[in-house]
């Protein structure tokens, strides 16, 4: 437990997911617990290599600092159970409904400016708020088509958002990777558990976004857009497009000709309908927003504007995730819903306030800073770990720039075992990623998500661009949302399953030696070993 | 050519192909069963081992599954004993084979005889073999001339994959895991990501119509066919002859697999059994014709 000494003093220790206080695992994680007990430091420690050959294998990567390295997967699964998750989806698609309203507003009619819900100054200074996005009407009203709203779970395990991703969360292959990867290296850890099966992801995915496209468009062609095999989600990008057996794109494969999208092809130009676009908006379109941009599509905006091609997520949606409107957003919950907010916030100062800005500054050393418009843990400082330096450092840019910053309270949030050094297990912070899909119809949130974990000992920052790692994460199936019809098949005597008569036709093989043969021919006299007599030399082959 | 020699590579191709068919469906059986628990593993492990024709008796558990298909030497409709039936029909003809062949055949053979690590991480272990098994088509497929011995191993290994396709289907997972089932039934026949680039949605019949009837698929059991039939074709330039009833077996199932309309469920069943009648009829047909034909005089007792 040394992460404890590295705990801020006067913190409360976290919430450990499977273990309580008195170090009994919880009733709904025993039976994980004693499977992970009898693997042992040793069975855990080969598992680990068996992983790592198997991701190695699979170039399973993320790109790090120009380097391809595998994503670390904890071998430890994390558990939540029907109740925590009904909790979670729930407040996810809440949340997502209060979004979607907020940006239809503010790229439309502005009617929470009006009321002055929100400061007019916080939005449109946003570095993502992109006035070119005005007015562009989406043919099914959808701009978050897919989105990513971390959480965490304080001290009291309860579930709090930390942040939203509503541009292009990524991670979501290594959701559906590590649960195959898992069930590869450690299959006896799912014996006790009925885990809600991952793999439809990409089918859903492709599902909202043909739903998104154009209307009058009967089969439209979806591709997706990446920057190319240099970006460090390209492996991502490449997984999606192969599992929804789309193209994979570039800049450079597209054009707009006439405000419409046209692939180059070798059979011809063909027209793309939907664009699930994996780079940032700034690179978009060359036209309308950075024209230094080699990786957009010049026109493109213009074509999305005369509804002629779909661009998914929409372009302006980083407004919404920006960390200086996330205070707002349970009030935006409550303004457009009408509704109370299922899943809280963590307390957060706005910085652009003097009186909290002081306050803050007055206590930085017990605060997290983050930048507003940044994600990836990048320009982060943890107070309580900080250098008298860094906290200068950040004081005097807070104060030359304080609509750039915000601040939150340092929150102890849960831990969950993990696999250390030589196969021991450890507490080690998480926080988790669920995905959400947006068909225009139904939200749809990937059961589980992605879980990331801070593997150095009690560090809180678990991207993994600092150094995180990810679970498994695992949603147990007590039937309750089911609609399957395995019941049905699971009644049918087995026998019937297999109804064809071929399949108990024995396999042909090939006539079996006779044994006598077999012990003639090994009786025979080898010609070319057995010394022989005469003039051949012995030894010699005649 | 001696008709032993022919038999050995007619045998070769059938039993590397069942043997990695069957390591390929093995592991991805395994993996269903592991990661949805929504089949009991009792009714899950019947499943498969029907389709393999093999006893499901006490068999009641992924790992115990695991068991009975890797299997043992004795028993060639296991992997182990299908890689140990394919290194006993290479060894006859080692000759003519070139080393290379032989040696990535050995060191399958060896890997399983020795014992892995199955029980642990099944899945990797698969692997391995299937590895090794990949590495032994590679090699044939670069270095054999492509003569009369080449057509017998190609036309063993086409009329071993349409069986085993077959088979495949006949385990209905779409039915057993109907949210993942159809896509583990074209991952255990290396078909996901060929199925996905059709545009086709995930679901039993466009599964199961793309696993009979693709036109490019190469497991696909009309491409089998087909390519059954050229290296019957070039058996024939390679000057060898029989009554054209072999030819006429697998020419027949080509055309009937290539010119079939719109199926509809009833339909592909019934190809798929017509498909593996047809395989045993032009199995038993070249056994008449160029490896025991009728009158051969038999030592016995």
């Amino acid at each position: 437990m040394d992460q404890l000494e590295l705990t801020p003093p006067g913190s409360v220790a976290p919430f450990d997911e499977m273990l309580l206080p008195d170090g009994l695992p919880r009733d709904t994680h025993a039976d994980m617990h004693r499977t992970l007990v009898s693997l042992g430091a040793d069975g855990l420690s080969e598992r680990a290599r068996q992983r790592d050959a198997y991701l190695d294998r699979h170039g399973i990567t993320f790109t790090l600092g120009e380097r391809e390295r595998p994503l670390p997967m904890d071998l430890v699964p994390r558990l939540l159970t029907p109740s925590e998750w009904q909790h979670i989806e729930a407040g996810v698609i809440q949340r997502l409904h209060a979004l979607e309203a907020f940006l239809a507003d503010i790229y439309g009619p502005g009617r929470v400016l009006d009321d002055g819900l929100i400061p007019r100054g916080l939005v449109t200074t946003s570095t993502h708020f992109h006035r070119e996005a005005w007015g562009i009407e989406t043919p099914n009203h959808v701009r978050i088509h897919v989105s990513g709203i971390d959480l965490i779970r304080d001290e009291a395990g309860e579930f709090r958002v930390l942040e939203d991703n509503l541009r292009n969360p990524s991670g979501v292959s290594y959701v559906l990777e590590n649960r195959r990867t898992l069930a590869h290296v450690l299959p006896e850890v799912f014996a006790h558990h009925r885990v809600r099966p991952v793999n439809d992801y990409p089918e859903r995915l492709l599902d909202a976004l043909r739903a998104a496209a154009p209307p009058a468009i009967r089969h439209p062609t979806v591709v997706v857009l990446t920057p190319g095999v240099h970006n460090s989600a390209h492996y991502e990008h490449a997984f999606l497009a192969r599992h929804m057996g789309i193209e994979l794109v570039e800049g450079r494969d597209l054009y707009c000709r006439d405000n419409t999208v046209w692939m180059r092809t070798t059979s011809g130009p063909e027209p793309v309908h939907v664009i699930y676009r994996r780079i940032d908006d700034d690179f978009l379109d060359p036209v309308h927003l950075r024209p230094d941009s080699v990786l957009g599509i010049p026109g493109v905006v213009n074509a999305a504007r005369a509804g002629r091609v779909t661009i998914a997520n929409a372009i302006g949606n980083g407004v919404a995730d920006d960390k200086a409107v996330y205070p707002y957003v349970p009030a935006l919950i409550k303004y457009y819903l009408d509704e109370e907010p299922i899943l809280p916030n963590v307390d957060t100062y706005d910085l652009s306030d003097p009186d909290q800005r002081e306050w803050v500054l007055g206590r930085l050393d017990r605060m997290v800073v983050k930048p507003s418009d940044a994600s990836g843990g990048y320009g982060l400082v943890m107070g309580p770990w900080a250098t008298d330096e860094q906290l200068h450092d950040v004081t005097a840019k807070v104060r030359a720039h304080p609509r750039g910053w915000i601040a939150q309270p340092v929150v102890t949030f849960s831990t969950c075992p993990t696999v250390v050094e030589d196969g021991r297990l450890a507490p080690r912070h998480v926080d988790l990623r669920p995905f959400a899909v947006n068909d225009g119809t139904n939200v749809y949130v990937l059961p589980g998500g992605l879980s990331r974990v801070a593997l150095p000992a009690g560090s809180l920052v678990v991207n993994s661009s600092q150094g995180g790692g990810s679970k498994d994460t695992w949603v147990i199936d007590d039937g309750s949302h089911e609609e399957r019809i395995t019941l049905a098949a699971q009644a049918a005597p087995a026998g019937s399953v297999v109804h064809d008569d071929e399949v108990l036709r024995p396999r042909r093989n090939s006539p079996p030696s006779h044994d006598d043969r077999i012990l003639q021919q090994e009786r025979q006299q080898q010609q070319g070993v057995q010394p022989s007599g005469g003039t051949a030399s012995p030894g010699q082959p005649c | 050519m001696l008709s032993r020699i022919a038999e050995s590579f007619f045998w070769l191709g059938r039993y590397v192909e069942r043997a990695e068919a069957t390591a390929r469906l093995l592991a991805e059986h395994h993996q269903l069963l592991v990661e949805d628990r929504s089949v009991p593993d009792a009714i899950g492990c019947r499943a498969l081992l029907e389709a393999l024709s093999m006893s499901a008796e006490g068999v009641e558990s992924p790992v115990e599954l695991v068991r009975v298909v890797v299997g043992h030497e004795a028993d060639p409709s296991t992997i182990a004993g299908a890689v140990s039936a394919a290194r006993t029909n290479a060894r006859a003809i080692r000759d003519s084979l070139s080393q290379d062949t032989f040696e990535a055949l050995n060191s399958a053979h060896l890997a399983l005889s020795r014992g892995m690590a199955f029980t642990a991480s099944p899945g990797v272990a698969l692997h391995r073999v299937l590895e090794r098994l990949l590495v032994v088509n590679g090699i044939v497929d670069w270095t054999m001339p492509r003569d009369e011995a080449y057509h017998f191993m190609v036309l063993g290994r086409e009329l071993e994959r349409i069986d085993m396709v077959g088979r495949l289907m006949a385990i209905r997972h779409d039915q057993l895991w109907p949210s993942s089932g159809p896509a583990a039934t074209l991952r255990a026949a290396a078909a996901l990501s060929p199925f996905l680039r059709t545009g086709r949605p995930i679901a039993a019949l466009p599964v199961r119509t793309f696993l009979v009837l693709d036109p490019a698929f190469p497991r696909s059991m009309r491409v089998c066919a087909a390519d059954a039939e050229e290296a019957v074709r070039g058996l024939y330039r390679s000057g060898v002859s029989d009554s054209g009833q072999l030819l006429r077996e697998v020419g027949m199932l080509r055309s009937e697999l290539e010119y079939a309309s719109l199926p509809t469920p009833e339909d592909i069943e019934k190809f798929v059994g017509e498909a593996r009648s047809a395989a045993v009829r032009a199995g038993d047909e070249v056994y008449g014709a160029f490896f025991r034909p009728h009158g051969t005089i038999v030592w016995s007792h």
